[in-house]
């Protein structure tokens, strides 16, 4: 068998070259977007869970608040308790540094405590700043700035560092050095008492990191220390404020992964449609052999042996790319791939075996699936007739398949009904697998049905055109079906790309009503503005109206992360992005509007009661409406101001939105309020700024989706071009006729091309269709189940005309090309072939 | 009327040994011949340089008076598509027309579409005696079948010249018999000339006149035994 | 018990801090007189206001089957002088730092463990107006007749209880400790000699009930240490007939003596204050440390006013090791004292400044 392996199937796969290496390369694609997305997101995952690891220390549980932070007598309640060995109160910022376009984190520690339970976060004192009692740790003005966030803020032991403490600017000393923090991880510690009283968090702490005794069970002492904590203060292990975090970023993962799987199939199909087209030209070949005596498994497993030799080898070299495009998106892009959720991890690549190992399978298994059916196929032909010319026009018959097609696409409308597993919708991404496998099986009826459609033409090549497509769909599938897949895929995400983006246009318009926005620090948490600070503001001349911010992260149940809670003045909510219904609030309860995060989270519906944390006290309120929130996946819900004043007395403000009065000059205004604050304290920002930054962090988000789109597009393409390659090397028999019948070699030329352009028409015409099916499963299905935000459908038409109109073009081009080299054979040794 | 006069084919470069040489062959309208020779001797080629398939690299062809050598690859395209017909060994009818399409296919590329292609087609079919199998598929038929589809497509268009490749080299001999028959048959009635290439004896004994190729021409093949 | 003023200049660290000349505070410490007079329970209670403060019981234990171990836990009260007007809670105004060590024979070296924290009530703190100091679940406190301490660490625990058998002893001049020439350098300073401890003790997870004879010394003050001085070597010993003394000197860095003192009681209850001139320490037999490399003498030969006594360890390692933590090396170990050949008191020595400037 061996033998018989090497010289009659592998060969073939030689013979074939050109098609051989366009199904390799799609395989190795495949392989290799997946596995760079693989190991990217393992790679940043693991440095993000060595991070949250890093921080947590040896803690057995953490005692976590809401970001502004709780009573910090919790600290000496918690921490005599019997089940609790040792204690670390940690006070986390997120300071601005004036002057610099970043934050920097600040833990506030206990420097005598911090080595017992976290001991990464332990300062260590530079030689040259330790004072001559030894107390620098405890200082007041000193700051321990980790390896990494000496290296990108340029400081060092011994200089200072400019902080932004409510709209003030403090210097402080670097002394030291945090080692335990790692290479990658920029951060900074100082005194929990300093920093308390330097950032306006004096009875403060945001985190308590607990260390049990021994043998004491955890989960147990996890309810018992969790009982009498104040509102919205939760006790969480380790592990599940790692998985809560991580989990934010899963559906997202699973989308890049998924876009990745496609390009694997789509590779897959590929090795079926060369496969498919090679087994019908070498039909005569192999019953020829089975005549000689190879029985039938020997040839089924030839031919798969021929599958699994492209997909090995499209695997392994997948797997080389795959590293070094990983290595690649770490230098340009970042670990999140440019999404923002790995931010400020610096992950290093390395070879992931396990990931590679099962890549490489995979590879192979859509070498083996591709070249299954052919083989199948081969395997059953009897032989004698196969011996006869002509015989392999059977394989082009396929069978209609309504019924099963009809299924598809009942079953994928079925499954979009479905929720979510485990905030992945699985349903939803099956669907949309269905819907395409749908597509694919309508498309030999509709190019049939299209081909009898046609029957009042009237040249000789439209007949013949006709002719063949009618008579023989299945060539459309194999040529036509990877236009179909790659055509659906990049109109789904365009289609939803530009609804997604559209959406968030109007959204930005819809939440951003005022003329200037002046922010204490963006959504940090060390600068905010004092209420005389805001009555200044509101004080000059040109101010109409402002609307000071308040933000904090409310945690509602300790199984999910916290949500953001914005105060703010709200008008009766019409000043949010509101969709579907809302509810009347009695005028004695208080209104709150939650975003569809929290709809999908929560489970909480208009008129529903949702109590909040604040300031420690549960707080009742209404929920009056649902509003749209692109910014916030985990949640956030939206009170008036006044209501959060009156439940917390909290009257400092994070940022505000200025009105200008008629007449008043916007950058008067903005000068008046930059000598109100000072040069560096406060980001004066107009709503168009902030909406082109915004909209420019979307463009980044997809950018990786766009080149996998492409991608996908292209494999599709290759899929036209090699199977009209093969097709027309299978067909030269038919065209050397054809030749002898009169027809001139530019006429066969142009046939071909009639063909392929029918077949990327239908193709095409069928993709728009089931592209627009399974845009609206990402928009409705997907999206809504993986990131809880809605969006309006909005289809690009010029851009999906024009788009579809490249597709045809493209598809006709290639079959053109390919069919040509195929005709450079001389149509008298093409008749006389008998093989 | 067909005539060739000196016709040479050589492959490979000027020096190469000539595959023949002053081949030359009058045809008048209704006549057959036969052409015969040993394996490798340029039969089919022959017949590949009268259908301008191959060029020649000497002498010259005329139908009906139009000299043919040095046609461009497009005009004799377009000869061939109303002037020639062919008949293959292997039959090479399109297994995705249908029989009446294979048939009809000739008149098409000639721009006859609708009813009178149709009609032209379903008269050679019954001249072939297969008016029963027009809707048919060509895997649905047997070889001789097949074969007298590929005549009727072969006159259904009334060319001059039908050139026929050994046409019963795939059929029993009882079938081949009629197969010629008809194939002649027509050509005679039409008014064609035909070329018929074979190694069968039997077959070519049909035509007007037998001629044996050999690499310094076409001559009369010798008395027979 | 003497000088471990300087204590909090090892917290973090290094011993070449002793020889760092004292920084004027920011903050105003009160200075050390003579002549004040102490007054009890009160002053058994923190002097908040004074930089440095310690509570430091030694002592000997006997368990049921007769095993003996030696003893020490230490309550430091500091007043670092930093965010003195800081409101937070976590304002490190005053820390509280704990050291407990057990000398037990049959491990050949010291268990030993440590508290640090800052003030911050419930969890570590130092009452005035009578003793109670803590750190967590450490804590030593005097209620009304007898104290209390209790100490858990990995490897031992105990829970004991000191019964004093007379009045604090004033050491120096009515409780006024000169440490150097310059009087500036002085603390106020009492010991409670012939403690009768009872309790359990918890080693290698047994517990088991104890009894013993203790020493508890408290001592506060200011200045740190004077300068040129190197470290001091000090005992405190419960003598068999119900007396006490106390001993100690300052060395400098030659090794030589530059001040000594004493306070010697006898069974009768009389108080005698010695001066340098009637203190003499001379080392007998050395010990070196295989962790540290440093020398210790572990047997020495003592003369007070006149009477030449013998001191000899329970054993050799009671080098106390802290490298990896605060940083401290010091020897502080259970002695026998002998006169003539006859043991006449147990009690504890302490000898700092032996070892090399070390770094963490």
């Amino acid at each position: 068998m061996s033998a018989v392996l090497r010289r009659i199937f592998l060969a073939s796969l030689a013979r074939r070259r050109l098609a051989t290496a366009l199904s390799l390369f799609a395989i190795a694609l495949g392989v290799a977007l997946g596995l760079a997305v693989q190991i990217i997101h393992s790679a940043a995952l693991d440095e993000f869970g060595r991070g949250m690891h890093l921080l947590a220390g040896e803690a057995d549980l953490q005692v976590i608040g809401p970001r502004e932070g709780f009573d910090d007598a919790e600290y000496g309640r918690l921490a005599i308790r019997d089940e609790v060995a040792d204690a670390s109160p940690v006070l986390e910022l997120d300071v601005r540094l004036p002057g610099r376009d970043r934050s920097l984190r600040i833990f506030g520690i206990d420097a005598l405590r911090v080595a017992h339970v976290n001991p990464a976060l332990m300062p260590l004192v530079a030689e040259a700043q330790r004072d001559e009692r030894d107390l620098t740790v405890l200082r007041p003005d000193v700051l321990f700035a980790s390896p990494a966030a000496q290296a990108e803020l340029g400081v060092a032991p011994g200089g200072r560092l400019d902080v932004q403490a409510g709209a003030q600017v403090a210097s402080l000393r670097i002394a030291g050095s945090v080692p335990g923090a790692g290479q990658g991880r920029a951060l900074a510690v100082m005194d929990i008492a300093a920093a308390q009283a330097l950032f306006g968090r004096l009875g403060r702490i945001t985190r308590i990191d607990l260390r049990l005794k021994s043998g004491i069970d955890i989960e147990a002492a996890r309810r018992a220390l969790a009982a009498g904590l104040p509102a919205g203060v939760e006790v969480l292990t380790p592990q599940a404020t790692e998985d809560q975090s991580a989990g934010l970023s899963r559906a997202y993962r699973v989308n890049l992964t998924m876009l990745a799987a496609i390009a694997l199939v789509t590779g897959g199909f590929l090795v079926f449609s060369t496969q498919f087209l090679s087994v019908a030209r070498r039909r005569q070949e192999l019953a020829f052999l089975r005549a000689l005596g190879l029985d039938r498994r020997a040839l089924m497993r030839g031919l798969l042996v021929e599958g699994a030799v492209v997909g090995l080898a499209g695997g392994l070299l997948g797997i080389a790319v795959g590293h070094g495009v990983a290595a690649l998106a770490f230098d340009v892009v970042g670990g999140d791939l440019g999404a923002g959720y790995f931010r400020g991890v610096a992950p290093a690549l390395r070879f992931d075996p396990q990931a590679s190992g099962a890549y490489l399978l995979l590879g192979v298994a859509a070498g083996l699936a591709g070249a299954w059916l052919p083989a199948r196929d081969a395997q059953r032909m009897l032989p004698a007739r196969a011996l006869k010319s002509g015989d392999e026009a059977h394989m082009f018959r396929f069978r209609a398949r309504p019924r099963i097609a009809a299924g598809c696409l009942g079953l994928a409308f079925v499954l979009c009904l479905l929720p979510p597993v485990g905030s992945i919708p699985v349903f939803g991404y099956l669907a949309v697998a269905l819907i395409l496998v749908g597509a694919v099986l309508v498309l030999p009826m509709l190019v049939r049905a299209a081909a009898h459609r046609w029957a009042g033409s009237r040249t000789v090549l439209w007949q013949l055109a006709r002719a063949r497509l009618a008579a023989a769909p299945g060539q459309a599938v194999v040529a036509g079906a990877g236009v179909v897949a790659s055509v659906a895929l990049a109109v789904a995400m365009a289609i939803m790309v530009a609804s997604f983006r559209d959406s968030v246009d109007r959204w930005l318009t819809a939440v951003l009503p005022a003329d200037l926005y002046v922010s204490a620090a963006s959504q940090g948490t060390s600068g905010f503005f004092a209420p005389e600070t805001l009555q200044r503001i509101a004080a000059l001349p040109g101010v109409s109206r402002t609307m000071p911010v308040r933000f904090d992260t409310l945690r509602l149940d300790d199984r999910h992360l916290p949500v953001t809670l914005i105060a703010r003045p709200l008008d009766g909510g019409s000043r949010l992005p509101l969709v579907g219904a809302t509810a009347q609030v009695p005028t004695d309860e208080k209104p709150a509007w939650v975003s569809e995060a929290v709809v999908d989270l929560f489970a909480v519906r208009p008129g529903e009661r949702l109590v909040l944390p604040l300031a420690g006290k549960p707080v009742a309120f209404r929920v009056a409406g649902v509003w749209r929130d692109y910014a916030r996946q985990q949640g956030a819900v939206a009170i008036e101001l006044d209501d959060y004043r009156a439940a917390t007395g909290d009257l400092v403000a994070n940022d505000v939105a200025v009105f200008l009065a008629e007449g008043a000059s916007f950058n008067e205004l903005a000068a008046a309020v930059r000598r109100l604050l000072g040069e560096s304290t406060a980001r004066i920002a107009t709503p168009g700024e902030i909406r082109a930054l915004s909209l420019a962090i979307f463009d980044r988000t997809f950018l990786v989706t766009y080149v996998m789109e492409a991608v996908a597009v292209l494999i599709g393409l290759f899929g036209v071009s090699t199977s009209f390659a093969a097709l027309a090397i299978a067909r030269r028999k038919e065209f050397g006729v054809l030749r002898h019948l009169g027809l001139t070699r530019r006429e066969i030329g142009r046939l071909i091309t009639l063909e392929g352009l029918l077949t990327a028409v239908a193709g095409t015409a069928l993709g728009l269709v089931a592209g627009t099916a399974v845009a609206l499963v990402l928009i409705e299905v997907v999206n809504r189940q993986s990131f809880h935000w809605s969006m309006d459908l909005h289809l690009p038409g010029v851009a999906l005309l024009a788009f579809a109109l490249i597709v045809i073009a493209l598809a006709a081009f290639a079959a053109r090309v390919s069919g040509y080299q195929a005709m450079r054979d001389s149509a008298v040794l093409a008749v006389r072939e008998d093989w | 009327m067909f005539e060739i006069d000196g016709l040479k084919k050589r492959f490979g470069t000027e020096a190469a040994r000539p595959l023949f040489e002053g081949v030359s062959l009058q045809l008048r309208r209704g006549e057959c011949v036969a052409i015969m020779g040993e394996s490798g001797v340029g039969k089919s080629t022959l017949l590949n340089c009268m259908a301008g398939l191959e060029p020649a690299d000497g002498g010259s062809i005329r139908l009906d008076g139009t000299e043919l050598v040095g046609l461009d690859d497009d005009a004799f395209a377009r000869l061939r598509r109303r002037s020639y017909g062919f008949v293959f060994q292997a039959f090479h009818i399109l297994p995705h027309l249908s029989v009446l399409q294979n048939v009809a296919l000739p008149m098409w590329l000639l721009d006859e579409h609708g009813i009178e292609a149709d009609r032209r087609a379903r008269a050679m079919l019954e001249r072939v005696g297969l008016a029963d199998r027009a809707a048919g598929w060509p895997r649905e038929l047997s070889g001789g079948e097949l074969q007298r589809v590929a005549i009727a497509r072969a006159l259904v268009h009334r060319p001059a010249l039908v050139l026929a490749d050994e046409p019963t080299g795939n059929l029993d001999p009882d079938r081949a018999a009629g197969v010629l028959d008809l194939l002649l048959e027509g050509i005679r009635r039409d008014g064609a000339m035909g070329i018929l290439v074979t190694h069968s004896r039997t077959a070519a004994s049909r035509a007007d006149r037998v001629l044996r190729l050999s690499a310094g021409g076409l001559h009369p093949e010798a008395a027979r035994t | 018990m003497a000088l471990r003023w300087a204590w909090h200049a090892l917290l973090f660290g290094l011993y070449v801090a002793l020889a760092v000349p004292a920084a004027t505070a920011e903050v105003g410490y009160p200075p050390v007189l003579p002549g004040k007079v102490l007054h009890f329970p009160d002053d058994g209670g923190a002097h908040p206001q004074f930089r440095t403060e310690w509570w430091y019981v030694t002592g000997w234990l006997t368990d049921g089957q007769g095993v003996e171990r030696g003893f020490q836990v230490t309550f430091f009260r500091v007043r670092p002088g930093i965010a003195e007007d800081n409101p937070s809670r976590f304002a490190p105004r005053q820390l509280v730092l704990a050291h407990a060590a057990l000398a037990d024979p049959s491990v050949g070296r010291l268990r030993h463990a440590e508290r640090s924290e800052r003030a911050l009530d419930p969890l570590a703190g130092a009452s005035t107006g009578r003793t109670q100091v803590w750190a967590r679940d450490w804590r030593l406190e005097w209620s009304g007749d007898h104290y209390r301490s209790r100490v858990e660490a990995d490897d031992f625990a105990f829970d004991l209880r000191f019964d004093p058998a007379a009045a604090p002893v004033l050491n120096g001049e009515g409780g006024f400790s000169q440490k150097a020439g310059d009087p500036k350098h002085a603390s106020y300073y009492y010991s409670r000699p012939q403690l009768a401890v009872a309790g359990s003790l918890r080693v290698d997870g047994a517990t088991v009930p104890v009894t013993g004879r203790a020493w508890l010394d408290h001592e506060w003050s200011s200045e740190l240490m004077p300068q040129g001085a190197r470290g001091w070597d000090w005992i405190g010993i419960n003598l068999d007939d119900g007396g006490s003394l106390m001993a100690f000197r300052m060395r400098d860095e030659q090794g030589g003596a530059m001040w000594a003192a004493g306070t010697l009681r006898t069974a009768q209850g009389e108080t005698r204050a010695l001066r340098a001139d009637q203190v003499a320490f001379t080392p007998l037999r050395r010990w070196r440390s295989p962790r540290t490399g440093a020398e210790y003498a572990v047997e020495w030969a003592i003369d007070i006013d006149g009477r030449r006594l013998q001191l000899r360890p329970l054993m050799d390692d009671q080098e106390l090791d802290s490298r990896r933590s605060t940083g401290a090396v010091y020897w502080e170990g259970a002695v026998r004292l002998f006169e003539a050949g006859r043991e006449i008191g147990r009690g504890y020595l302490e000898m700092t400044g032996y070892a090399e400037r070390l770094r963490m």
